[in-house]
This record gives structure tokens, C-alpha cells and sequence, in this order.
């Protein structure tokens, strides 16, 4: 545990056997290296697509951040990835990994719409009502595969993982067959207006969850900090069996943590039916969930650093918008520079520290 | 009564033996890298890109039989890929595994817009599919014969490959130098067993078998491919992995339990249930199996391993 906020957290080495730039600034030079690294990987898949990798970058950054629209869009494009990568740091920091968080995306995005579009309540009551929907909504889908990792240790990734497929479909299900819009394409009626979050700007669709999302990074990033259950909960994450030595009542926690964390994820599929949509469309969210799972990794578990992969997808996600409008290049192409980031990332961090394999955290690059 | 008696047939039999068969392959692979102790969620993103280049070299060659080379060829490369940085580089498997994954959809996705200008799937009368083969003396045994015959040959090869990965895992030198790497990897070292060239094997035949499973899905009974259409079948063989220890008799049994469940379900489609409900049975299935079966499961020493190390020291 020598920083706080670099990709070499939790280090093996004690700090003052390292020689070289300080943890933190290590861990940043990584990243930029490993951006470096994904970017030319990327121009060589631009190149294998038959386009000119600096025209195609060119739009990318032009759609991210052109004008103030643009900005606002690719903040807009942030909001879920923050919300969904606070739900991910909250299970990576315990040692755990919520690879559902797409799932309870869209559970809670779906149980907020349902609540917007089904009640008449008073305006603030309305939004507040919808949240906690969503959440309880993303708490639920989480419950079983929590359960079971606590009692059993059944492996979580591979239960969450499982858990998305049904909950596109169940969703899907529930838009198209049950509560589909007279009329409209797979999408529900539209929430009241009295459940619909307030915006940010006039032009946009930017709306407060930007701040919540933040918020919560913020308040995970202290809580972490300054209070014990937050030191139990990222020692358990650090090494699971000196936690319990020392007295951290490990299973009750491993199932508190993912609960927690289904809770964040359900948020994030509210916040973004009650913000963006106002109202709940098959499909609506695709990948936020898996891009707040990566934005957490890639910081390592840390909600600051997230922030910042975070608002970094969200503008290559807006970009990628005009991207393709404006060039043959798919929008998928920012999803290969994506996981070529993660692999570089994940395969430098070792290349420095290859020893010392016991009591690490299970999910460190 | 009657809706059951038309969902349970001979048909029925054959098509729970076609839909088996990819999810087979893929899970007999996983059994290589199970067993020397990797815990390989790649699998979805090998079997994507397997499918996508076995559309891409059937188009290319011409032939079915070049698809399957072009197919396995780029699952390996995701293996190789895999292996370098998990075992090599020490980097997570869990991290590595879906990074590859998200790789794999965003890669096939950009080159079908690239190469065919289109979004979402490859239809293409030039895709050459994979031949039925029909057994002769077979088909004359009447309806029980014709329910063994005519499927495709990756559908013959992946129950074929059952008993050939438990040849290799448990009768081969290979096999038990793989096993003892995953089950206990200090022992393999002090053995002098090269743990990590064991690793690297296992991915390797790994990323082989997931090849086959991913072109089997695009050039076996429907010739296209389509966005993400794994469907995750990858991680429904993780998760059989996971009960069955990688034990191919066990992942066998596993896999008809999904090959069925997916089967059934759809014929469920053909009687009017809803289909979004009908698609998600396969994942309940496989979900329900794992809670239902990984509560039992603990650490457990193999005696077997042990026997067959100490054979092994005193030859």
C-alpha cells in the first residue's frame, strides 16, 4: 500500500527499494505508454480497414471535443461509464469482479422507466422513487450470483457474466411484449415529467448524473480512506486471508460488496432512462457496463483515477459518433483501441514487477 | 401431453446433437487449459473470431475446408495472444480473457464493415458451408440410424474429440505433465516439469479446439456470420468447465444438458412461447447447473495425479 493513485498500488516492492520515478508518476507514464502503444495498434486495424489512420484520429478528437456541443456529448457519453465504473471499483477494491454491471444496467434502467411511466407522484418524490427502483432493481440481479460466491464460492464472473444475457433479454422481453408504446419501436411509453432528472444545459441531454457519478466516485474514494470499513474492505481486496486473520468477517463482506456494487450498476441504468431517454428503449445502453468495468481495471481499482479513463471513453464514444458519419471506419474500431489499451497496460505492469505472486490481489494486472 | 410428445422426438435427439457440438469443442478445449490451471474466460472471443474467419477464408479459398484452417488459425493467434501475456507476462486471466473478448466483438465488427460494407452480419452465396456426411450402413438401421447420420463433420468430430482429449489428458506423458502443472504446480517444478511450455500447449490446443467450435457455428447449418454470434456459448463452457473440473466425460455430460435446454428451446419457439424468454433458457439452464453443483464442489487432492507421479518417479 505505498500511493494511493497510480496503477502500481499495493505494490509488492516497498517504495524505497524501487529506483526510478516515484510510484505514482510510474504508474502515469504506464498509461500514457500503454494509450501510445493501443493508438498505433489502432492505426494499423484503421489501415487494415483501408482508411488513413490521421484523418480518422482527426475526426475522433473533432467529434470528442469540436465545439461545446460536442463536449457536453462526450460528457454526456461519460455519465453511465462513470456511474458503472464506481459499481466496478466498489467490487475490484474488494477483490471481487462484477462483470455484470451491463445487467443491472439495464434492470435498473428498465425498473426507473417503469416507475416514471406507470405512477403519477409529485415531482421530486417521482425522481427520488425512480432512483431507488433502479437500484433495488440492480441490487436484485446481483443477489444470487452474491449469494452464492459468499455462502459457496461460486465464481462470480462467470455467474455475472451469464447474468447480462438474460437481463438483455428479459428486458427486451418485458419492452416488447408487455409495456411496448403503441405504435413506437420496442420502447416503452415515455416517464412522466416529474420523473425525469433535472439538466444540465439547455441544448443538451447532460444532466445531473454527470454529478452523481462523480459524487460517488468522490465519496467511494473517501470512504476507502478515512473509515474502517473501508480499510476492511480494500484489505480484504489486497489479501482476502490476512484480512480474515485479522478479524474481517470476510463472507458477510464478500456478499455486502457485491450488493453494493449491483446497487451502483442498477443506478447507472437509472440514471440514464431518467436523464437521456425518458423512457426505456431495447438496447438502450450498449456496453456501458463492460466500458465502466474497463475504465475501473485500467485505474486499477482507484474511483479518481476512473474518473478519468472514464470522461477519456466517454469522448472516444462521442467521437467515434462523427467517426463514423464522416470516414468508412466503424464506431467499433474504439472498442479494439479499448482492449488493446487493457492488454498493454496489463502486460507492461508485469514486465516491471514479476515477482511475488502470493497474498496479491486476484484481479492485478 | 401432446405439446411434449411433439417436443420429444428423434428430431429432437438430432438437434440436441447439433447444438452440443460447438459448445463441446469449445469446452474441450477449455479442458486443456483448465487442467494446467489457467481459468480461460478467452473462450467467447476465440470462438468469435473462429467464426468470423471461417466465413472470411471460405469466401477466400473457396472451400469449407480453407475456412476451417482460417478459422482455427486466428483462434490460435488469440490463444497465443492469451498465453503470452498470462503466463509469460504474469498479467491477469481474468483481465487478459476479456480484453480479448472485447478485442474479438470490436475486430470482427470494424473488418465486416471493412471488407463487405455491411453492419452486422455476412450473408454471402460464396461462403462454402461444411458438407453433411452421411453414414451408409447407418442410415439403413430405420429411424434410430437416420438420427445418427448426416450431421456435418465437426458435429462427428467433437464427440470423437471427448475420448481423444481423455486420451490425451490421462494416458499421454502431455496429458499428465498438464495436470500436474495445474494441480500442483510446485511439485511440476520441483519435477523439472517446464510448467510454463505446459501452459503455453494447453492454450495452444485450446485456441485449436475453440477455432473449430466458432467455425463450426458459422459454416455448420446456417453459412453467415453475425455480430457476437457466440451468444455466449464461450462462457456458458466456462461455467461448464467449472463443475466438471475439465473432465471431458463431465464436460460431456454438461454440454448435452445445454446442447438439450437449447434444443428444446427451440422448438418451445415453434409452439409459441415467447421467443425472448425461449433464448434465455439456455443461460438459466447453465447458470442453474453451476449454483446447483459448485456448492458441492470443494478443493479436493486428486489421488490419481499422485499415484501416477510417484509411477512416474519410479520409472
Amino acid at each position: 500500500m505505498t500511493t494511493d493513485s497510480s496503477a502500481t498500488k499495493s505494490s509488492v516492492v516497498p517504495a524505497a527499494d524501487r529506483k526510478g520515478p516515484p510510484g505514482w508518476a510510474e504508474g502515469l507514464i504506464g498509461q500514457l505508454l500503454a494509450i501510445a502503444l493501443s493508438l498505433v495498434g489502432g492505426a494499423v486495424i484503421i489501415l487494415m480497414v483501408g482508411e488513413n489512420p490521421l484523418h480518422v484520429f482527426a475526426t475522433l478528437l473533432r467529434g470528442a471535443f469540436g465545439s461545446t456541443d460536442r463536449i457536453a456529448g462526450s460528457l454526456l457519453q461519460a455519465t453511465p461509464i462513470i456511474i458503472c465504473g464506481v459499481a466496478a471499483c466498489i467490487a475490484l477494491r474488494g477483490g471481487l469482479f462484477n462483470i455484470g454491471v451491463e445487467g443491472q444496467l439495464y434492470l435498473g434502467g428498465f425498473a426507473a422507466a417503469w416507475v416514471g411511466f406507470s405512477f403519477a407522484m409529485p415531482p421530486v418524490i417521482h425522481v427520488v422513487v425512480a432512483v431507488a427502483a433502479a437500484i433495488l432493481a440492480g441490487c436484485l440481479w446481483i443477489l444470487i450470483p452474491a449469494l452464492f460466491r459468499a455462502k459457496f464460492g461460486t465464481n462470480e464472473v462467470v455467474t455475472t457474466i451469464l447474468a447480462n444475457y438474460i437481463a438483455v433479454l428479459l428486458t427486451s422481453y418485458l419492452t416488447i411484449s408487455v409495456f411496448k408504446r403503441p405504435g413506437g419501436w420496442s420502447e416503452t411509453d415515455p416517464i412522466a415529467v416529474t420523473a425525469r432528472l433535472p439538466q444540465l444545459l439547455p441544448d443538451s441531454r447532460l444532466n445531473i448524473g454527470l454529478f452523481i457519478g462523480i459524487g460517488l466516485a468522490i465519496g467511494l474514494h473517501l470512504f476507502l480512506r478515512h473509515t474502517s470499513a473501508g480499510y476492511a474492505m480494500g484489505a480484504m481486496g489486497a489479501n482476502p486471508k490476512f484480512a480474515e486473520y485479522g478479524g474481517v468477517r470476510t463472507r458477510r463482506n464478500v456478499f455486502l460488496i457485491l450488493l453494493a456494487s449491483g446497487a451502483v450498476g442498477g443506478l447507472a441504468g437509472g440514471v440514464e432512462t431518467l436523464g437521456v431517454h425518458h423512457r426505456f428503449m431495447e438496447g438502450f445502453a450498449p456496453g456501458f457496463g463492460f466500458d465502466g468495468v474497463i475504465a475501473a481495471l485500467l485505474a486499477n481499482g482507484n474511483p479518481i483515477g476512473m474518473i478519468g479513463t472514464a470522461l477519456f471513453f466517454g469522448a472516444l464514444r462521442a467521437g467515434s459518433l462523427l467517426m463514423e458519419v464522416e470516414t468508412n471506419a466503424s464506431r467499433e474500431i474504439i472498442t479494439v483501441i479499448q482492449a488493446f489499451i487493457i492488454l498493454c497496460v496489463s502486460a507492461q505492469i508485469l514486465i516491471r514487477r514479476r515477482s511475488g505472486r502470493t497474498g496479491e490481489r486476484r484481479w492485478k494486472f | 401431453m401432446e405439446v411434449l410428445e411433439k417436443i420429444f422426438n428423434f428430431a429432437l435427439i438430432a438437434a440436441t446433437l447439433r447444438t452440443t457440438a460447438p459448445i463441446l469443442l469449445v469446452s474441450l478445449g477449455g479442458s486443456f487449459t483448465t487442467k494446467a490451471g489457467i481459468f480461460n474466460i478467452g473462450l467467447e472471443g476465440q470462438m468469435l473470431v473462429g467464426a468470423f474467419f471461417g466465413v472470411l477464408g471460405s469466401i477466400w479459398t473457396g472451400s469449407a475446408l480453407g475456412g476451417l484452417l482460417c478459422g482455427v488459425l486466428a483462434a490460435v493467434v488469440m490463444a497465443a495472444t492469451f498465453s503470452l501475456l498470462v503466463v509469460t507476462l504474469r498479467a491477469n486471466e481474468v483481465v487478459v480473457g476479456l480484453a480479448l473478448n472485447i478485442l474479438a466483438g470490436g475486430l470482427t465488427i470494424s473488418l465486416t464493415k471493412a471488407i463487405f460494407g455491411t453492419r452486422g452480419s455476412i450473408v454471402s452465396g460464396d461462403i462454402v458451408g461444411l458438407p453433411p456426411i452421411d453414414i451408409p450402413f447407418i442410415e439403413d438401421l430405420g429411424r434410430f440410424g437416420r438420427v445418427l447420420s448426416g450431421y456435418t463433420p465437426l458435429v462427428y468430430l467433437a464427440f470423437v474429440m471427448v475420448f481423444v482429449v481423455w486420451l490425451v489428458l490421462y494416458r499421454t506423458k502431455l496429458g499428465l505433465y498438464i495436470r500436474v502443472t495445474g494441480e500442483k504446480p510446485e511439485a511440476a517444478e520441483a519435477l523439472g516439469i517446464p510448467t510454463a511450455l505446459m501452459q503455453h500447449i494447453a492454450s495452444l490446443l485450446c485456441g485449436v479446439l475453440a477455432g473449430l467450435a466458432g467455425a463450426h457455428l458459422s459454416l455448420g447449418y446456417i453459412t453467415m456470420f453475425a455480430e457476437n454470434m457466440s451468444s455466449g456459448r464461450g462462457f456458458m463452457a466456462v461455467a461448464v468447465l467449472i463443475f466438471s473440473n475439465g473432465d471431458p466425460l463431465k464436460v460431456l455430460l454438461g454440454c448435452l444438458l445445454f446442447g438439450f435446454s437449447d434444443a428444446a428451446s427451440l422448438r418451445l419457439q415453434t409452439f409459441g412461447f415467447p421467443s425472448y424468454i425461449v433464448l434465455m433458457v439456455p443461460y438459466l439452464v447453465t447458470l442453474g447447473a453451476l449454483f446447483a453443483l459448485t456448492y458441492r464442489q470443494r478443493p479436493k487432492v486428486i489421488r490419481e495425479t499422485l499415484e501416477s507421479l510417484s509411477l512416474l518417479r519410479r520409472t
